[in-house]
């Protein structure tokens, strides 16, 4: 599944789209041209661009954009959706807060 | 830490019936949701089920929650709502939150059935309030009683699309039109043919391409499509409408089985690999429902008990001899539901042209929604010119659905073995007009007509299910099956009976040579 992560392919350089500024993540309020020009400066998987835009880390944890980033990512790799990884899932699964969090029932 | 035999996460369709397969096992089982209620999308269901008897069809989806739940009950599954739960680690421990405490539990074996989400596509104006997911139109309507908006345009002509556009209509919201980037209706024939007859257009090979407003939406705008899906410019079109519903597919809600680190494939969306009896690479870990590949609620509840059968069987609590009569019973009852026009194998595929017998599919059906005049006479459910009153079934495409042969108790109506096969209307059997076939097609498909009614007229009955209901002597107009206003008509009477569950037999006067044409009545004057 990894076979796109190779950053020695060249994708070609950014080019502004018309519609670069509609939001992709409304939780965390990122576009698509941001997306996009990340994929560019090097992100290439859907783990990277999560840790270094922030899309799927707001309160539906992707729900709603994961997808769609996926699609964003496919196009500008050149490639299907289907063969890139989702980003890393791990625990908590829904946003918690921290408080209820670090209850342990029973301690 | 509490430990189960069984631990089921979800309790949807799936969760459900395979806690009540477990726990009537003897299993000690466990059912964890994160929603006020249980049932899943169940109880949102209010139209009847597809399916033979088993698969309990011509059931409102809604009734067979209510029944799982008396189920579970039964069998004495423990069920947790408001229980998130947000990890499943090794050993088949699960971390959950509950109210605002974290609690650990450890299941012997654990069943994820989680579900799925709704896909999204953006587009200029997505993020505007009124912009939502036909599933979450579906909730305000038939959970919480609310109108999600009083004119919708539908984005998506899948099964899920055309429903909630019927029971938007149901409402009392006005659907201005479904679009959907496919050259083709995705869903059901009968579904999209529910639609048309009310005069709702579809637009194929069209696609949303901005949603008009401020604060708001006020309209929404699609266009055409090239065969790469881009809009066309210049063939936009402009509707006003305060909602965009999408319905534009389903994606597998796998990140517990993901972080569980069992295999996972890509079925539209992360699925774990699973076996015939949907366990994971990981012993003891089992997935069912829409988490394990996207179907529908009849097929997960088959999934969901096959894979609680599995876990009784793992722990020794089913012996092997009973665990092969229940799977070979919950196998065979999926295939039914895997075969015909609309089976995973056939998904996406726009060449198929012939039905399982050999006829031609409705083309009109594919690309307006609705079967034209012209091709209606060649399947075996329609008889023309018969004497006297008989059943018309517009059923074209072979959907795994037979209540019709059961409901008629004369002998007019036959499928056979196999439930896809299309309905054939016996000529000779004697038809009384009861009109339980009428009321037992999930797909509406079923008339009764009467070319003998006297004075050149013709009665068409038709199922019904829009309040209120027209009364006898009410005059409007009959609409042909691509809403469009054919002649006008008379009500005759309006039948409701407790075994029709809400679906009334509406009878409508109308000339003799309308009889074929006329399958939709309307009290407005549409032109």
């Amino acid at each position: 599944m990894s076979i796109y992560m190779d950053r020695n392919d060249d994708i070609g350089a950014f080019l502004p789209k018309p519609d670069d500024n509609l939001i992709v993540c409304r939780c965390e309020e990122i576009t698509k041209g941001e997306i996009r020009k990340a994929i560019h400066e090097g992100m290439r998987t859907m783990t990277e661009i999560r840790r270094f835009l922030r899309p799927g880390m707001g309160l539906c944890q992707g729900n709603t954009c994961g997808k769609i980033v996926k699609d964003i990512l496919a196009r500008e790799l050149g490639t299907r959706p289907a063969v890139l990884e989702d980003c890393t899932a791990r625990g908590p699964a829904r946003p918690v807060e921290i408080e209820v969090f670090g209850n342990e029932a029973g301690k | 830490m509490k430990r189960y035999d069984l631990i089921v996460i979800g309790a949807g369709p799936a969760g459900l019936s395979a806690a009540i397969q477990g726990a009537n096992s003897g299993m000690n089982v466990a059912v964890f949701d994160e929603n006020a209620k249980p049932g899943g999308q169940l109880f949102k269901q209010i139209h009847k089920f597809f399916g033979s008897k088993e698969h309990q069809a011509k059931t409102r989806g809604f009734r067979i929650g209510q029944k799982l739940l008396a189920d579970a009950e039964k069998a004495g599954v423990e069920v947790f709502l408001n229980s998130v739960v947000m990890g499943l680690y090794e050993n088949k421990e699960i971390m959950v939150m509950q109210q605002d405490k974290v609690f650990h539990y450890k299941g012997d074996t654990i069943l994820v059935a989680t579900g799925a989400r709704e896909n999204m596509i953006p587009f200029e104006g997505w993020t505007l309030p009124g912009v939502m997911g036909a599933g979450a139109a579906q909730t305000m309507m038939n959970l919480h009683g609310v109108q999600p908006g009083s004119r919708v345009l539908m984005v998506g002509s899948g099964n899920v699309g055309l429903v909630v556009s019927y029971q938007l209509l149901q409402a009392g919201v006005q659907v201005a039109a479904i679009v959907d980037a496919a050259p083709r209706v995705g869903g059901y024939g009968v579904h999209a043919s529910k639609l048309t007859r009310t005069g709702i257009p579809f637009y194929l090979s069209h696609t949303v391409v901005k949603a008009e407003g401020t604060d708001h939406v006020t309209g929404a705008v699609i266009a055409q499509v090239d065969e790469k899906f881009r809009p066309i410019p210049g063939t936009e079109k402009h509707f006003d409408v305060d909602t965009v519903c999408m319905a534009v597919g389903l994606s597998p809600m796998s990140q517990l089985l993901q972080m569980s680190g069992c295999e996972t494939t890509d079925k539209g969306g992360t699925v774990p690999v699973v076996n015939s009896c949907g366990e994971t690479t990981l012993s003891g870990i089992f997935a069912a429902g829409d988490v394990a590949g996207i179907e529908e609620a009849s097929s997960a509840m088959i999934t969901g008990r096959l894979a609680g059968a599995a876990a009784a069987n793992k722990l020794g609590f089913l012996s092997d001899e009973d665990f092969v009569e229940v799977s070979a019973q919950m196998k065979n009852s999926l295939r039914q539901l895997h075969e015909g026009t609309f089976s995973p194998q056939n998904k996406g595929r726009t060449d198929l042209t012939l039905t399982d017998e050999g006829i031609a599919l409705s083309d009109s059906l594919f690309k307006y929604g609705y079967l034209s005049d012209g091709e209606i006479g060649r399947y075996p459910g329609v008889t023309e010119k018969k004497v006297g009153i008989h059943p018309v079934i517009e059923c074209t495409q072979n959907i795994p659905c037979n209540p019709c042969q059961d409901a008629c108790r004369f002998g007019c109506i036959t499928i056979g073995k196999s439930i896809t096969n299309l309905p054939i209307v016996n000529g000779e059997a004697k038809c009384v007009g009861c009109g339980m076939c009428v009321a037992s097609c999930s797909g509406q498909a079923i008339f009764l007509v009467d070319d003998d009614y006297g004075d050149g007229q013709a009665t068409v009955t038709m199922p019904y299910e829009f309040l209120p209901y027209p009364e006898a002597g009410a005059k409007g107009v009959a609409l042909g099956r691509d809403g469009k206003a054919v002649c006008e008509a008379e009500v005759v009477s309006c039948r409701v009976s407790p075994a029709m569950d809400h679906t009334a037999l509406l009878t409508i006067k109308v000339p003799k040579e309308m009889s074929m044409k006329a399958r939709f009545f309307s009290q407005e004057v549409t032109k």
